[in-house]
């Protein structure tokens, strides 16, 4: 199996404090791996190394194979080709939905507005929204701007997903509409890396589960094994905690 | 007793430097949201030398008088004019006035523009570059568009202020409203009946555009 994201002893401070520590592990193409892991450990951090929205002090991260901390390497590039969705949508206010799925296509991937279009509508499809193309983001509910988000990370054909915390800000009504696109683009062998506390969703569609304590990766293993074998201390104290509701 | 019957001969040379404010004050206040755009973007650039230079030109001209600026750009826009083209074309009040203007207003309005950038959420540029954005397409495309939305009513308030401070272009011999009111006045020997008249005008128009901008205000709330 090719990685298709690889992250080899990334370490990162703020100012003196450490938030990351020495991190290494992959992501295979078409795998899904869950992160979790206490407030605080560094979890979301992790995943905003993969695509430079935070940057590193050291260790190296590959994307398809391009250096992601390399001054020479095209980072918007880079970022166009990996999908990302957030825990608060982060949906442009301002824009219509339909322009929020076109926007990027047209001034990053240079597509025309047709084209652009056409596909936006295709996703919006996809996660069941067409009927709202004509809104604004303030107008959709909380699960809706987040199927959105989603579909406006696919519009992008992305070669990979990032999740960070994508449930975290719903109401829990609306959770699972959201993790049913998730899984269903988890079935269809997009390559997912997943933030989340959701341990359902971990065990029904993880390949891998990773759990990170203290900007540390103690945990890293297929999810048979997390859920079932013995593990570290500390990770069974999360699991026993969040596994209770 | 007040003769104010002698305004309405007098109407169409104030409504020449009613033109003459209402111009100056447009392309001023275009010029000043261009020119403090771009100093507010260098103020929170992550470059030293950059933020430094925009923060010193914002506090320098933060610190002195408009007055001064006007007189002190009257004398000094037509050497640079000269310099920069080697022309002796005379450059005139008006320019310089401009030039003046859009120079000190551009102060005040990159502090606004400066808030209204930093009040989008981080997740909002993150979301941009995510997506493969370059920062400039960041900015031009999700943040200022926003921006702009939440500062519109601040930037309108500060035109009006700068619209009532037009008239100091007296102080170069230009013709705006007040000081077209004022020469008038004085011609026909009823500076005080001229004075009245323009001071009503500069309030109407004022509140006016206050009120206007106060319901653009609760228009935005929302």
């Amino acid at each position: 199996m090719t990685a298709m994201i690889q992250l080899s002893n990334v370490s990162k401070w703020y100012g003196s404090f450490q938030v990351l520590t020495d991190c290494t592990t992959q992501v295979a193409k078409g795998e899904v791996v869950v992160v979790c892991g206490p407030s605080g450990s560094g979890k979301s951090t992790l995943i905003k190394c993969v695509n430079a929205l935070e940057p590193f002090q050291k260790g190296t991260v590959l994307v398809d194979g391009i250096s992601v901390g390399d001054p020479k390497t095209d980072l918007p590039k880079l970022r166009s080709r990996v999908g990302m969705v957030f825990q608060h949508f982060e949906l442009f206010p301002h824009l219509s939905i339909t322009e929020n799925l076109a926007i990027a296509q047209m001034k990053v991937l240079g597509r025309s507005r047709d084209e652009a279009h056409e596909r936006g509508l295709k996703y919006l499809d996809r996660v069941g929204l067409k009927a709202q193309a004509a809104k604004f983001p303030g107008q959709l509910s909380g699960g809706q701007q987040q199927r959105v988000a989603i579909a406006r990370a696919l519009s992008m054909d992305p070669i990979a997903m990032l999740f960070d915390e994508p449930t975290s800000a719903l109401d829990p009504e609306m959770i699972n509409e959201v993790l049913d696109v998730m899984t269903g683009l988890a079935h269809e062998g997009m390559t997912m890396m997943c933030v989340t506390h959701e341990m359902g969703f971990a065990r029904r569609v993880a390949d891998r589960v990773i759990f990170m304590d203290q900007g540390h990766i103690v945990e890293d293993c297929t999810k048979e094994e997390f859920f079932g074998a013995p593990r570290g201390e500390r990770a069974q104290q999360f699991l026993s905690k969040i596994l209770q509701h | 007793m007040m003769d104010f019957s002698q305004i309405v001969p007098a109407l169409p040379a104030l409504a020449d430097g009613m033109v003459l404010t209402l111009k100056l004050l447009a392309m001023s206040v275009a010029g000043g949201v261009v020119l403090g755009t771009l100093l507010a973007l260098a103020r929170l650039s992550s470059l030293p030398l950059l933020s430094g230079l925009a923060k010193f030109y914002v506090n320098y001209f933060r610190s002195i008088p408009l007055l001064l600026v006007i007189s002190w750009f009257y004398l000094v826009v037509p050497l640079i004019y000269t310099w920069l083209t080697g022309s002796f074309e005379p450059v005139g009040a008006f320019t310089s006035c401009l030039v003046a203007f859009v120079m000190f207003e551009a102060a005040y309005f990159s502090e606004i523009v400066r808030a209204g950038i930093q009040s989008i959420p981080k997740g909002q540029v993150n979301a941009g570059y995510a997506l493969g954005m370059r920062y400039d397409q960041v900015m031009r495309l999700i943040v200022l568009p926003q921006a702009f939305r939440k500062m519109t009513p601040l930037l309108l308030q500060q035109s009006i202020i700068l619209f009532q401070d037009t008239s100091l272009v007296y102080a170069v011999g230009l013709l705006d409203f007040l000081n077209a009111a004022r020469s008038k006045g004085d011609i026909v020997g009823l500076p005080h009946e001229f004075l009245i008249f323009a001071g009503a005008v500069y309030f109407v128009i004022s509140m006016g555009a206050t009120q206007l901008v106060k319901r653009l205000q609760k228009r935005f709330a929302v």
